[in-house]
């Protein structure tokens, strides 16, 4: 049977068709059941599609503005919850005058019991011009329908209109309210549209090359960006706009000026590139810069399309002649380690070759919170036989595999970690990262690093008070416990 | 005597709040019930971004479920949405309590939340029996996201657990009932050290203190499910109309306190936040009383350990420094009253909330304060940005929402309060009390020494 009922899930059965076991005679249909609605109840760990929105994609931008048209809660909410470092640097050489100003700053409309009586229009309009005049820097206002402001049915499209009018500045209405779609990942779908049709055909960049590409679906967590960045500068590939990690507004408006896109973060944004690709004509390609193969695959790749074949060559090899023996080192400690990965979405497909390839671990559980059907796909095909992958576990769940298939680490978010630390597990961060970056082949050896720091931790040995300390007794209560023996 | 000065936030914009919603505060009491769970009827951010909040703060994990309303709910109402939600959670997780917790959402589809509440109970006494469905308590939190904030959400749950679950009085139990506000497990450990020194004992409503700061011992944590340890049982909160008193810390836990009172004469005090020698010492006025206890000698002396170190640090590195004080306003209200006491001047007391008992605490501050006190409630973080580049103090007093700015000013952020996520260890370290006014000083006073006196390193020469 490929899909499994877990025993904390007697009261539930309509969780088996989210979980897969994999074996590679079934046929290729057979994936777990995803992007529908959440048992209510069940402690999902999904957030809502304004996190999506404003959380993974706009949150990147280093010159915008929000004004979240809310309650004062979701409002505190948008503030500062991804690591998405900016540099001051504009696109023309100018600096922004704010360092930080994406993670600095959030603003929103304070909605009262009295304007979900009579309608927060007028409020959400008055709110967009003082947040132009209490920060002029701003070269754009985006703003966003959350629950409240959805169901009463404030219509933020018009009301940006007209203060855009009024103001002479871009200002860009995301309609996600938390409630919209089964998670995160309608929101990542409405900002992709609503940026596309707004923004791209609407700027030109200072200068273009015959390398301009598209980074899409790169947000820089921990300065994932600026290592892909080296790279392409030394490849003599120009990135033209990102999207969005580290971008300025006006980045977005000229997307279609690139002669090639990459998506990097294939759930997130896929959307916009293929709007790209159908308005534009503009290629895109989907890459994977997570571990040493993909890396070396994709940047050759990319070499072999501009006719930089040597220039790959070389930054690929100047990397592996240092990361390599580190690397090497630290698969001897490794090897053979199990490891349960809980992402959002991609890095579950991302993660496991590199990790069973290049460090000899052995990943026997996967799940992703939001990831739609053709990335369970790829997760399916790139996962080993018997792994199980799982669509939107639950907590119990998380219990249960931890259980049943004895991770030795988990790779996950903040949510799971501290649960998996009393269950005397370690737990290291690949949403936000722990000492990222964790994106190139730096940023998988500094993966690699925090695993071992986590499996290593002398703690795991420390776990429980022992009356008896003969070395017998003690060797056995340890091999006993999880963690390295 | 110096000048208070209030001054309002001046635009309707909110930029950086300083307060969020109401259900962020029911969630975190609802914490504090021993095999407590909240279920928020919401949307799924509702309580992801809460769980964030908690997980980074605390360093721990917070289990919060939620009924995923989704486009289908907000046209047809969470009628089943709730239902399932209270069933599934009740099944699976066998939970003492369960705090019902509303939205934005919920409150304004209008669903009849107590309603659907006894049809979830009735099927589960169905589907698994009366016994095992009465072991649950099922306990409605109305908190409207529109309405007030997360503090007066807190205040609200322990009203909500009081009023649904304290039974009639029979015998004193001679203990004192206390509701400690959203403050830290070290806080709460110390209000208990307290009261066991006077020689009495606690109900805390709700004791948030183990459940966020919790061993790791796998081989003792109840697990499939996983609850943290502590946290106050259903019994006490049954028990809370048998004590001497209730003493609530912050302003907004009055309505649990009052209803006590009301409803089975339990007399009630409500604050001051004991932060500093004078709060502190009319905390443990109060609670001689409620009880007829006095303060032991260990008690007078850990007060004068306190006021042996303002005696030989204050004036020497502290006197006369400006600070602005900002966030949960009750710990602002004690934290204001407890610098004059240092010889600080409160120079900018801020806080998100328009409650007037704010307003009225920083008027008697004023009388204590060496120089004036510029008063900002309904205020946010960016109104004191601007008023600090205006008029520069020496020290910012406040959570971690605070760094980039403090930061940016180059003026040093003492960490104190809710959020935390920026150092470590804040969470179990005390600062109401005697002792843990002492750790203020030594907090205070350390960062005041690396910032104003490690370049002319000889002064800090004894």
């Amino acid at each position: 049977m490929p899909f499994d009922l877990f025993e904390v899930d007697k009261e539930i059965p309509e969780r088996k068709k989210h979980i897969y076991i994999k074996d590679s005679k079934d046929p290729k249909e057979h994936i777990p059941a995803c992007n529908t609605t959440t048992v209510p109840g069940c402690m999902t760990e999904r957030g809502c599609a304004f996190a999506g929105a404003k959380g993974v994609i706009t949150g990147a931008i280093k010159d915008a503005l929000h004004v979240v048209h809310s309650p004062v809660g979701c409002t505190a909410y948008a503030y500062g919850t991804k690591r998405y470092p900016t540099t001051p640097d504009m696109p023309n050489g100018d600096k922004f005058p704010i360092d930080n100003f994406n993670l600095k700053y959030i603003t929103g409309t304070d909605i009262r019991e009295s304007d979900v009586v009579f309608g927060g229009m007028d409020k959400l309009k008055k709110c967009i011009l003082e947040a132009n005049k209490e920060f002029p820097e701003a070269n754009a206002i985006y703003t966003y329908a959350t629950c409240t402001t959805g169901l009463i049915g404030d219509d933020i499209d018009a009301v940006s209109r007209e203060v855009a009018e009024e103001i002479g500045k871009d200002v860009i209405a995301i309609n996600a309210p938390g409630f919209a779609g089964p998670s995160q990942s309608k929101g990542h779908q409405v900002a992709n549209d609503v940026l596309f049709e707004s923004l791209v055909g609407t700027k030109e960049p200072p200068r273009t090359t015959e390398y301009d590409v598209n980074l899409i679906g790169e947000y820089n967590i921990d300065g994932d960006l600026w290592v892909l960045r080296e790279y392409f500068d030394e490849m003599g590939i120009n990135i033209l706009s990102t999207f969005s990690g580290d971008c300025c507004h006006d980045e977005i408006g000229w997307m279609h000026r690139a002669k090639l896109s990459l998506v990097r973060c294939q759930r997130s944004s896929n959307y916009i590139a293929k709007l790209l690709k159908e308005r534009y004509d503009i290629p895109y390609i989907k890459v994977d810069f997570f571990g040493i193969r993909y890396p070396t695959e994709n940047l050759k790749a990319l070499g072999e399309y501009f006719g930089k074949e040597e220039e790959a060559e070389k930054v690929i090899e100047s990397r592996m002649k240092w990361i390599r023996p580190e690397l090497d080192k630290l698969k001897e400690k490794l090897q053979g380690k199990k490891v349960w990965v809980f992402s959002g979405g991609p890095k579950n497909w991302h993660l496991p070759e590199p990790l069973e390839e290049e460090l000899g671990m052995d990943v026997v559980a996967v799940s992703t919170m939001f990831e739609h059907e053709d990335g369970y796909e790829k997760i399916k095909e790139r996962v080993g036989e018997n792994t199980v992958i799982i669509d939107d576990p639950n907590s119990l769940e998380a219990e249960e595999i931890i259980e049943k298939y004895k991770p030795d680490i988990v790779l996950s978010g903040v949510k799971e970690k501290y649960l998996a630390h009393k269950m005397g597990v370690p737990c290291i961060l690949i949403h936000s990262y722990e000492n990222g970056p964790y994106i190139g082949f730096e940023g998988f050896l500094n993966l690699a690093k925090d695993m071992y720091a986590a499996i290593y931790n002398p703690v795991w040995k420390l776990m429980e008070f022992e009356q008896e300390i003969e070395e017998e007794i003690s060797a056995e209560n340890h091999a006993r416990r999880r963690g390295p023996s | 005597m110096s000048d208070v000065n209030i001054v309002e936030r001046g635009r309707t914009l909110v930029v950086n709040p300083l307060i969020t919603c109401q259900p962020l505060g029911a969630m975190f009491a609802t914490l504090g019930i021993h095999r407590g769970l909240p279920l928020v009827h919401g949307s799924q951010g509702c309580n992801t971004f809460v769980r964030y909040a908690f997980n980074r703060h605390f360093r721990e994990p917070a289990e919060i479920a939620v009924t995923s309303l989704h486009e289908d709910a907000a046209v047809f109402g969470g009628r089943s949405n709730l239902i399932n939600g209270i069933k599934n959670l009740s099944k699976r997780f066998r939970p003492d309590l369960i705090g019902v917790v509303t939205t934005c959402s919920s409150e304004i589809i209008g669903d009849d939340v107590e309603g659907f509440m006894k049809v979830a109970h009735k099927e589960l006494a169905e589907e698994i029996g009366e016994e095992k469905a009465n072991k649950t308590k099922l306990v409605h939190i109305s908190t409207p996201s529109f309405v007030e904030h997360h503090f007066r959400g807190y205040g609200n749950a322990v009203k909500a657990f009081v009023n649904t679950l304290t039974e009639e009085p029979t015998e004193s139990n001679d203990k004192l009932n206390i509701i400690p506000g959203m403050v830290n497990p070290g806080d709460i450990r110390e209000i208990k050290h307290i009261l066991g020194l006077m020689g009495t004992e606690a109900i805390v409503l709700s004791d948030t203190s183990d459940p966020f700061d919790s061993p790791l011992r796998p081989s003792t944590t109840e697990s499939m499910p996983f609850y943290p340890k502590g946290g106050t049982r259903v019994e006490e909160i049954a028990d809370s109309s048998n004590s001497l008193g209730t003493i609530s810390l912050p302003f907004y836990g009055d309505d649990a306190a009052n209803s006590l009172e009301k409803k089975y004469d339990v007399p009630a005090k409500i604050g001051p936040m004991p932060i500093g020698v004078q709060n502190t010492d009319e905390f443990v006025r109060n609670v001689t009383k409620l009880t007829g206890l006095e303060a032991s000698e260990e008690l007078l002396d850990e007060r004068g350990l306190l006021i042996d170190s303002m005696a030989d640090l204050c004036s020497r590195y502290l006197f006369g420094r400006k600070v602005a004080i900002y966030g949960d306003p009750a710990l602002v209200m004690g934290m204001a009253r407890f610098v004059c006491e240092i010889g600080m001047i409160p120079s900018f007391v801020c806080t998100g909330v328009e409650n007037p008992e704010f307003v009225e605490e920083m008027k008697k501050v004023g009388k204590e304060s060496e120089g004036p006190v510029e008063v900002m409630p309904g205020s946010d973080l960016r109104a004191l940005e601007v008023r600090l580049e205006e008029e520069p103090v020496d020290l910012v007093i406040g959570n971690s929402e605070g760094r980039l700015i403090t930061r940016d000013l180059d003026i040093p952020l003492v960490r104190v309060g809710f959020p935390v996520y920026d150092r470590a260890g804040y969470h179990r370290v005390p600062i109401v009390g005697y002792n843990g006014s002492v750790n203020l000083i030594d907090r205070i006073t350390n960062i005041v020494m690396e910032k104003y006196y490690d370049e002319q390193h000889w002064k800090l020469q004894q």
